[in-house]
C-alpha cells in the first residue's frame, strides 16, 4: 500500500515537472488543439536517447499494472526527458499570461481527476503513470476545453474594437498571404503614412484577439487609415475578422506552402486566404502567382476593383522591377520611379504602391517615399560583423521563395568571398512538402555555398541528404552539424574571416528538436 | 489643504502625436513629486482616450506594450455627484471617486494642450494646472496666436494661411504672398514641429497640403530664413511672474534646415538633453528685447503655470514665433538662472491650480427676466 502511495506521488511530481515544458510548447504553437501531441511525438522521436527514453517509459506503464514500483520508471522518464527541450529557452521564455494560467489550471484538473479516478477503481500506479506519458496530449484536452472559454473571454475585446472602429471611421487596407504580409503592411504604413495618420497592427497581433487589442489601443480618434495584417490557421478565420474589420482595400501578396501542417494543401491555404476579398470593395493581387491571377480575373467580373500587381509583368497595374538591387516601378505602363535603391521583395513594394495609389496618396509623395522604405528587422537584412565577416540575416524568413531570394543574394554578394556559409536549422510547417522543400533547399544551397551548417535535429537529415545530392560541379559544401544555433554563431566565429559571408536563414524557436 | 498636501495626479500620454513624449514629462514629473514625498499618483490617457491611474515610479519602458501592467481604469465623469476621475465605474454598481485635488496636466499637443481637456477638467471641476481653455487654444493655433501678437504690436514674421477650402488674405491670388520664397510651412495647429517642411516655392507649398497629413486641417506659410536662429525663454506666472534664462538650441547637423522633431526628441530625456546654448551668448539689447516680447506674451496669451515662448533672430532683429503652453519636460531645464528646482517649479504650478482656477462660469444674469417677458415659443418661430 504504501509502495503503491509512493509510486503514484513519483508520478504526480513528474507531471508537475513535465507540465511547465508542454505548456510552454502550447503556447508558442497558439494554443492550437493538436500541437502540443504532435510536438511530443517530434521530440521522443528526435535522438536514439529520446527514442530509448520513451520505449523505457512506455514498457514502465505497461509493466505497473503487475508490478507498480515499474512506473517509477515511467515517472523518471517523464520528468527529465525529451532531452534538449527546456522549461524556459532560449528564445522565448515560458510567460505566465493570464490564458496560460487559465490552461495549466484546467490541466491540473483533468490529471488529478484522472489519478484520483484511477485511484479509486483500484488501478492507481497505472492511472498515474499513463496521465504522466499523456501530459502531452492532456495539455491539448485542456486546450480543447478552453478554447470556447477564451472565444467567450474575447468577446468584449472584440465587441469594444468593433465599435472603436465604427466611431472612428478609418479606410481599413487588409493585408494577408503566407509570406510577406508584415513587409507589406511596414511598406503601406510608410508610403501613406505621410499623407493621412496610420495606425498599423503590431507584427504578433495578427489574430482575433491581438487585432482587437490593436484597435483599442492604438487607434487614436482621427486616424484615417488602419492597417490590419490578418493571419490564418483555418479556414472563416480570416472571415470572422472581416465581419467586424471590414476591409475597404483587402491585399493578398502570396500563397504558399506555409502552415501546412493546418491546411494539408495549398489550394486550401489559397480558399482561406480568398476570405479576405469577400465583402471588400478594392483588392490588390500579386499575379505573379497563377492562383492570385485567376482570383484578380473573378474578382473583377464580379464587380470588385481590383489592382494586379507584379513583380514581372509590365502589363499589370502595377509593377516593380529589380535589377541590381535597384527598383524602377511602372503604373499602369508609365514609369513613376527608376532605379530607387532599396532593398525590398518587388511584388511587397508593387502591393503598396496600388494601396497608396487607391487611397489618394500623390503619385510624386509615393515616389519620394519609396527611396526611405523601411526594412523589416531579420529580414533578409545585411550587416558587416566586427571581423570584416558579411552577415546576411533571415532568420525570420521561413518559406521556400524567400529562402531561395536569400540564396540570390548570398551569391551575388560572396562572388569574391573566400567562404560563402549557409547556416539553417531547415524550415518547418511545410506538412506533406516539409522533407521535398528541405532538401530541395539544401541541394540549392550546395550550388552556391562552400559551408553548411545544420542547426538541430528537426530536419538534419533531409538536409543532409539534398546537400549530397546536389549535381553541383564544384562538389558537395563541407558539413558541419551544430545542436543549437549559439553554437554555430561559435563555430562561424572561429572559422571565418574578413570579407567571408554568411547567410543566418530561418531559426527555429527552442521547442522544436 | 495647502500645496505639500494636496492630492495630486500627474496626467500624461493622451491621444496625440505628442503621446510617447508626453510619457516623459509625465513621467519626471511624478518621480519628482514622489521623491519629495508628495500624495502623488499618475493618470495615463491611452491614445485612445481611456484613462488608467498609474504608478508614479514606472519606467518609460513599461509603456512600450501600450498600458503598463496593474494600471487600474478610470472615467472621467461629470454631473452633479461622484464626478471626477472615477474607478470601478460600471462593475456591480459601486463607484469610487479617486481623491484628486490637482491634476499637473503634462500632456502635449492634441486635446491635452488645446483646450479640450481643459474643459473636460472645468466641468468635472478638477483644478489642474497649465493654461484654461482660451489659452490653450491659442496657443495652439499658429496663425491666431501671430495674429494677436501682431495686434499688440509685437515683432512677427508674415505668416499667411493655406487652406484647401480657401487661403487667407495674402496667399495667392494677383499679388502672390508678398514676399519671396523659399517658404516654411507649417500645420496650423499642433505642438510641435511635427509636420514642418520648407520649400521652394507657393505651388509646392500647395501640393503638400494633400501629401502631408498634419497639413491637411490648414497651414501656415512665412518666409523661411537662413540666418535665422532659434531662442527659446520660459515663462511661469505663479507665485510672481518670471522668466528663465534664455536658450539657443543648436542643429544637430549643418545640413538641417530647420530644429527638427527629432532633433528635440530622439535622444532619451526629450527636450533636457537636446545640443543648445544656455544661457545663450546674444547681444544685452536682443536679451532685453526678448525679454519684454515674453513679458508681453504672458498677458497676450493667457499664459499660465509654465509656457515656452519661441524665438527666431538673426543676432540684432528678432520675431515672436510660437507659445508652447505645455512645454516637454515643463520647460525645468532652463531655469538655470535664476536656478529653480523641479520641485519648486511644480509647486508654483500646483500653487497656482489650487489659488486661481481658470474658468469662471457664471449664471448671475439669468434671473428669469427674459423668460418670464418671452411668450410662447410659437410665436418666437412665427
Amino acid at each position: 500500500m504504501i509502495l503503491r502511495g509512493a509510486v503514484v506521488a513519483g508520478c504526480v511530481v513528474s507531471m508537475a515537472l513535465a507540465g511547465p515544458r508542454w505548456l510552454r510548447v502550447a503556447q508558442r504553437e497558439h494554443y492550437l488543439v493538436d500541437a502540443t501531441s504532435r510536438f511530443a511525438l517530434r521530440w521522443w522521436t528526435s535522438s536514439p536517447v529520446n527514442v530509448a527514453g520513451l520505449a523505457f517509459a512506455v514498457a514502465g506503464l505497461l509493466l505497473s499494472s503487475r508490478w507498480p514500483a515499474c512506473a517509477f520508471a515511467t515517472a523518471a522518464v517523464v520528468a527529465m526527458g525529451p532531452i534538449g527541450l527546456s522549461w524556459r529557452g532560449r528564445t522565448a521564455p515560458l510567460a505566465w499570461t493570464r490564458r496560460l494560467r487559465t490552461l495549466a489550471l484546467v490541466w491540473s484538473g483533468i490529471e488529478i481527476a484522472a489519478v484520483v479516478g484511477g485511484t479509486a477503481a483500484g488501478q492507481g500506479p497505472v492511472a498515474a503513470a499513463a496521465a504522466a506519458l499523456a501530459v502531452p496530449a492532456l495539455v491539448d484536452l485542456a486546450c480543447g476545453v478552453t478554447a470556447p472559454i477564451e472565444r467567450w473571454l474575447a468577446r468584449s475585446h472584440v465587441s469594444r474594437a468593433a465599435a472603436r472602429l465604427r466611431r472612428v471611421a478609418p479606410t481599413v487596407v487588409a493585408i494577408t498571404g503566407s509570406f510577406g504580409k508584415t513587409s507589406t503592411k511596414g511598406y503601406v504604413a510608410h508610403l501613406v503614412g505621410g499623407a493621412r495618420s496610420v495606425v498599423a497592427s503590431p507584427a504578433s497581433f495578427n489574430n482575433r484577439a491581438g487585432l482587437a487589442r490593436a484597435v483599442n489601443e492604438q487607434l487614436a480618434d482621427g486616424t484615417e487609415v488602419f492597417v490590419a495584417e490578418m493571419g490564418t490557421y483555418g479556414r472563416g478565420e480570416i472571415a470572422e475578422l472581416c465581419s467586424w474589420i471590414r476591409p475597404d482595400v483587402a491585399v493578398i501578396t502570396a500563397v504558399g506552402p506555409v502552415h501546412l501542417e493546418r491546411f494539408r494543401s495549398e489550394d486550401r491555404v489559397l480558399e482561406a486566404k480568398a476570405e479576405i476579398l469577400q465583402d471588400a470593395p478594392c483588392a490588390v493581387l500579386v499575379i505573379d502567382d497563377d492562383r492570385l491571377a485567376a482570383l484578380a480575373e473573378t474578382r473583377a467580373e464580379l464587380g470588385t476593383r481590383v489592382w494586379r500587381v507584379s513583380a514581372h509583368d509590365p502589363s499589370a497595374d502595377v509593377c516593380v522591377i529589380e535589377e541590381r538591387g535597384a527598383l524602377t516601378v511602372y503604373v499602369r505602363g508609365v514609369e513613376m520611379a527608376r532605379h530607387v535603391s532599396v532593398d525590398a521583395r518587388p511584388g511587397n513594394v508593387a502591393a503598396a504602391i496600388a494601396v497608396a495609389l487607391e487611397l489618394g496618396v500623390p503619385a510624386d509623395e509615393v515616389g519620394r517615399r519609396l527611396a526611405t522604405l523601411p526594412g523589416a528587422p531579420h529580414r533578409l537584412e545585411q550587416t558587416l560583423g566586427a571581423s570584416g565577416v558579411v552577415v546576411l540575416d533571415d532568420t525570420y524568413n521561413a518559406n521556400p521563395a524567400g529562402a531561395r531570394a536569400a540564396l540570390a543574394m548570398l551569391r551575388r554578394l560572396g562572388t569574391d568571398a573566400t567562404r560563402r556559409v549557409v547556416v539553417t536549422p531547415g524550415m518547418v510547417e511545410l506538412g506533406p512538402l516539409q522533407a521535398e522543400e528541405n532538401s530541395g533547399f539544401a541541394a540549392q544551397v550546395a550550388e552556391v555555398a562552400t559551408d553548411l551548417v545544420v542547426v538541430g535535429r528537426t530536419n538534419r537529415r533531409t538536409l543532409l541528404r539534398g546537400a549530397r545530392q546536389s549535381s553541383s560541379g564544384a562538389g558537395p559544401p563541407r558539413i558541419v552539424v551544430v545542436r543549437t544555433r549559439p553554437e554555430a554563431t561559435v563555430w562561424v566565429r572561429d572559422h571565418l574571416e574578413r570579407g567571408d559571408v554568411v547567410l543566418y536563414e530561418n531559426d527555429l524557436p527552442d521547442h522544436y528538436p | 489643504m495647502n500645496v505639500t498636501t494636496a492630492k495630486v495626479a500627474v496626467a500624461f500620454g493622451g491621444p496625440s502625436p505628442e503621446h510617447d513624449v508626453s510619457i516623459l514629462t509625465g513621467l519626471q514629473a511624478a518621480r519628482e513629486l514622489a521623491e519629495a514625498r508628495r500624495d502623488v499618483i499618475g493618470l495615463y490617457w491611452t491614445k485612445t482616450g481611456e484613462w488608467f491611474r498609474v504608478d508614479a515610479s514606472l519606467e518609460a519602458a513599461d509603456f512600450l506594450d501600450g498600458v503598463p501592467r496593474g494600471a487600474q481604469p478610470l472615467q472621467l465623469v461629470t454631473g452633479a455627484e461622484g464626478a471626477g476621475f472615477v474607478a470601478g465605474a460600471g462593475r456591480l454598481g459601486r463607484t469610487r471617486p479617486l481623491p484628486v485635488d490637482v491634476v499637473v496636466n503634462c500632456c502635449h499637443g492634441g486635446p491635452g494642450e488645446d483646450g479640450t481637456l481643459q474643459g473636460a477638467l472645468d466641468l468635472v471641476g478638477v483644478a489642474y494646472t497649465g493654461p484654461g481653455v482660451a489659452g490653450a487654444a491659442l496657443g495652439m493655433d499658429k496663425l491666431a496666436f501671430a495674429g494677436v501678437a501682431q495686434v499688440a504690436g509685437l515683432p512677427v514674421l508674415p505668416r499667411v494661411l493655406l487652406h484647401k477650402d480657401g487661403d487667407g488674405p495674402g496667399a495667392g491670388g494677383r499679388g502672390g504672398l508678398g514676399f519671396a520664397g523659399p517658404y516654411i510651412v507649417k500645420p496650423r495647429f499642433g505642438g510641435s514641429s511635427i509636420g514642418v517642411e520648407v520649400v521652394a516655392d507657393l505651388d509646392t507649398a500647395r501640393a503638400r497640403l494633400d501629401a502631408n497629413a498634419h497639413l491637411r486641417a490648414g497651414a501656415v506659410v512665412e518666409p523661411y530664413r537662413e540666418d535665422l536662429f532659434d531662442l527659446n525663454v520660459a515663462a511661469r506666472t505663479w507665485p510672481e511672474a518670471q522668466l528663465s534664462a534664455i536658450e539657443r538650441p543648436l542643429r544637430s547637423t549643418a545640413a538641417a534646415e530647420i530644429l527638427g522633431y527629432a532633433d528635440k526628441y530622439v535622444g532619451g530625456e526629450g527636450m533636457a538633453s537636446a545640443p543648445r546654448q544656455l544661457p545663450a551668448e546674444l547681444a544685452p539689447t536682443l536679451v532685453e528685447a526678448v525679454r519684454d516680447a515674453a513679458r508681453a506674451v504672458l498677458g497676450l496669451a493667457g499664459v499660465r503655470g509654465v509656457a515656452r515662448i519661441d524665438f527666431l533672430s538673426d543676432g540684432t532683429s528678432l520675431f515672436v514665433n510660437e507659445v508652447n503652453t505645455v512645454p516637454g519636460s515643463l520647460a525645468r531645464y532652463l531655469w538655470v538662472d535664476p536656478v529653480l528646482p523641479f520641485i519648486d517649479l511644480l509647486d508654483g504650478l500646483i500653487g497656482e491650480a489650487l489659488g486661481r482656477p481658470p474658468a469662471h462660469y457664471t449664471a448671475s444674469g439669468a434671473d428669469g427676466t427674459v423668460l418670464r417677458s418671452a411668450g410662447g415659443i410659437a410665436s418666437k418661430l412665427a
